[in-house]
């Protein structure tokens, strides 16, 4: 009977009702678009950061990564690259040499982190050949070829064919240098990425820093990034000697965009449920103090005070929520379309690049969003009701009925 | 008669501190089960006041009112309401209907608060309609039948729950001197037939002619009391 009530009594004023049935679906899609369009930016970072960069896994010498010394390689590189390519979950692996370096042209130099890599391996695991605007990905036979970024080629003045000299230091400690010729120019999405990375041969590189076979940096690429916990495990258990680190350890920071980025979502709908709120607060009031003397009736002939309250939450309730399904079926529709096609943002390209962020933008949602969103809505709606119960509450039945 | 309502000394008093207004002042009086009775006196006499304070819409300031022996005046606030819903109808001037619910489900309302069965309900409500002579607008909402009609479904949801009496405040004043001998022809026809007691507060002399008792206020406090039948 309450249900039936309370639902009657919300259509009593239609277009009123109307205006805030609108606001409601409006102010949910609104919210609940934006929270997919920046869940899905930092995924499409995040997946981008694993995929073409850091990986899932990363295994160094346990004191390398205090000061990048060439003398922390990994022992029997080799015998662990097989091991790891072994484990259950992984995709991919390929092993590095890492050094600090400066590269030096005509116009210029700049510091850098010259990766020494195994071009097929290291293409299976970070899709570099993919990442080439220009030249080749080290296809002729000759020594000492390098990719640099088109970013370090513009700073540097250096083109395809330029050369470039390498100066780093040798795993004894010694200052060395070697001429390089930039054999392809690569781009990502990543700016900074682009500014601080080039890449050379593994043996190129060996050659100069006099590591001979090593490395010392195994990325490891898992067949998915959801869970990379249990392959965590096993390869610490199996390598206590080594440092083996999550993504999320290796790139903190992106950990921590993954959870300000959900975490500031849910505060922007938060801001906007408190400022449909008071619209619901505000109509609400309206239907109490216009109802005064039929309210004042009900309870005069017996409804009591836990009934009266609900009948004004569910009134509450059913207001809020014939706006919400709208809201969400417009916000799924807005965010599987565009998470198809994605949102050109190249217009802001340079911008986003230097944080790391792709041209296009893929908006993205889970369904915990959707239903975090659906009680969080409820939550606004339940306290949005309490001030209207209240002031039907205290109402005096013999005053309300004389009017 | 069997007493079902006495006051005893009832005082109720607006503004006790400043001025004060004794609405109802010093009434002593009983209502024996079966009455059809006026309680009249010009506006501002008490006569809404001293039904409020009979059917616990307001407290009194002093003194005590008994229904059936249970002293309504001392009952906490959720009591009173149960009592109202199981022992007391209300007819109220201005019809006061439900405008969202059509006249069935407005004359079964308060056997919904009773949690009556749907069946009881349904025979309940529809005998109801029946006998005020509106069996076929039970599906009607107010806005859809006349003051009358729906004063006239007023007295079925005040009877529907059963009630020891039914406390009727100016029940003929918005109505047409038709539409008035109509509803009083049918609550004279339920209080004989089915014994139900009637209060009224009214100033209408048409409720007055057909009222058996005449219970008459000035200035809170009763003046006249008047017994038609015993002369």
């Amino acid at each position: 009977m309450l249900i039936k009530l309370a639902w009657r009594n919300i259509w009593r004023h239609r277009v009123r009702s109307g205006v805030l049935f609108a606001a409601i679906a409006i102010g949910v899609w609104a919210g609940v678009f934006t929270m997919a369009f920046y869940y899905g930016m930092s995924m499409q970072r995040l997946k981008t950061a694993i995929e073409k960069e850091i990986s899932d896994l990363q295994v160094h010498h346990a004191d390398f990564k205090k000061d990048y010394d060439l003398q922390f390689h990994i022992p029997e590189g080799d015998t662990l690259l097989d091991f790891l390519a072994s484990q259950q979950g992984v995709k991919a692996v390929a092993g590095r040499t890492v050094s600090r370096a400066m590269i030096s042209a005509a116009r210029g130099s700049a510091g850098i982190m010259a990766n020494g890599v195994f071009p097929e391996a290291e293409d299976r695991v970070t899709g570099l050949s993919k990442k080439l605007d220009t030249g080749a990905y080290f296809s002729t036979s000759r020594r000492n070829e390098i990719l640099i970024s088109t970013k370090t080629a513009h700073k540097l003045k250096l083109k395809q064919g330029s050369k470039a000299v390498l100066t780093l230091i040798t795993q004894d400690g010694h200052l060395t240098s070697g001429a390089f010729r930039v054999a392809g120019l690569f781009k990502t999405t990543n700016g900074p990425y682009d500014e601080l990375n080039v890449f050379v041969r593994q043996p190129d590189l060996n050659r100069l820093t006099g590591m001979g076979k090593g490395v010392n940096e195994i990325a490891v690429l898992l067949e998915s990034h959801d869970d990379p916990d249990s392959v965590l495990a096993a390869v610490r258990q199996a390598l206590p000697d080594l440092q083996v680190e999550a993504w999320s350890e290796i790139a903190p920071e992106l950990n921590l965009l993954y959870e300000m980025t959900d975490f500031s979502s849910y505060i922007f709908i938060a801001i906007i449920l408190l400022g449909l709120s008071f619209g619901i607060v505000n109509t609400m009031l309206m239907s109490v103090l216009e109802r005064t003397r039929e309210l004042g009736m009900i309870m005069a002939l017996g409804m009591n005070k836990v009934r009266v309250f609900f009948m004004i939450l569910l009134e509450t309730l059913f207001l809020v929520f014939s706006g919400v399904p709208f809201g969400l079926l417009l916000a799924f529709i807005t965010v599987e379309y565009t998470g198809r096609f994605g949102i050109d943002l190249s217009m802001f390209s340079d911008a986003i690049s230097g944080f790391g962020y792709d041209a296009y933008i893929y908006p993205a949602l889970q369904g915990y969003h959707y239903l975090a969103v659906i009680i969080m809505v409820a939550t606004a709606a339940v306290l949005s009701s309490l001030f209207p119960a209240r002031k039907a509450l205290m109402l005096n039945p013999a005053e309300s009925i004389r009017g | 008669m069997e007493t079902v309502i006495s006051t005893k000394n009832l005082f109720r008093t607006y503004n006790p501190d400043t001025i004060p207004v004794h609405a109802v002042n010093d009434v002593s009086i009983t209502f024996g089960r079966g009455e059809f009775t006026a309680i009249v006196g010009p506006s501002g006499s008490g006569k809404t006041t001293l039904l409020n304070l009979i059917g616990g819409l307001d407290t009194p300031t002093s003194g005590s009112v008994e229904v059936n022996g249970t002293d309504v005046s001392h009952l906490k606030a959720n009591k009173l309401i149960d009592f109202r819903l199981h022992n007391i109808g209300f007819v109220f001037q201005s019809y006061n209907l439900i405008p969202v619910l059509t006249a069935f489900e407005n004359t079964g309302f308060i056997m919904l608060l009773q949690k009556a069965s749907k069946e009881e309900r349904e025979k309940r409500v529809m005998d109801l309609l029946e006998q005020v002579g509106l069996g076929d607008k039970a599906g009607s909402r107010p806005r859809e039948l006349s003051g009358g009609q729906q004063q006239r479904v007023a007295v079925a949801r005040a009877l529907a729950s059963r009630p020891q009496f039914v406390l009727a405040d100016e029940p003929t004043a918005n109505l047409d001197s038709v539409a008035a001998s109509n509803l009083l022809d049918i609550m004279e026809k339920l209080n004989r037939e089915e014994h139900v007691t009637f209060l009224f507060s009214t100033h209408d002399q048409r409720v007055i002619d057909r009222a058996y008792r005449v219970v008459t206020l000035e200035d809170g406090k009763v003046i006249r009391d008047e017994n038609k039948r015993n002369g």
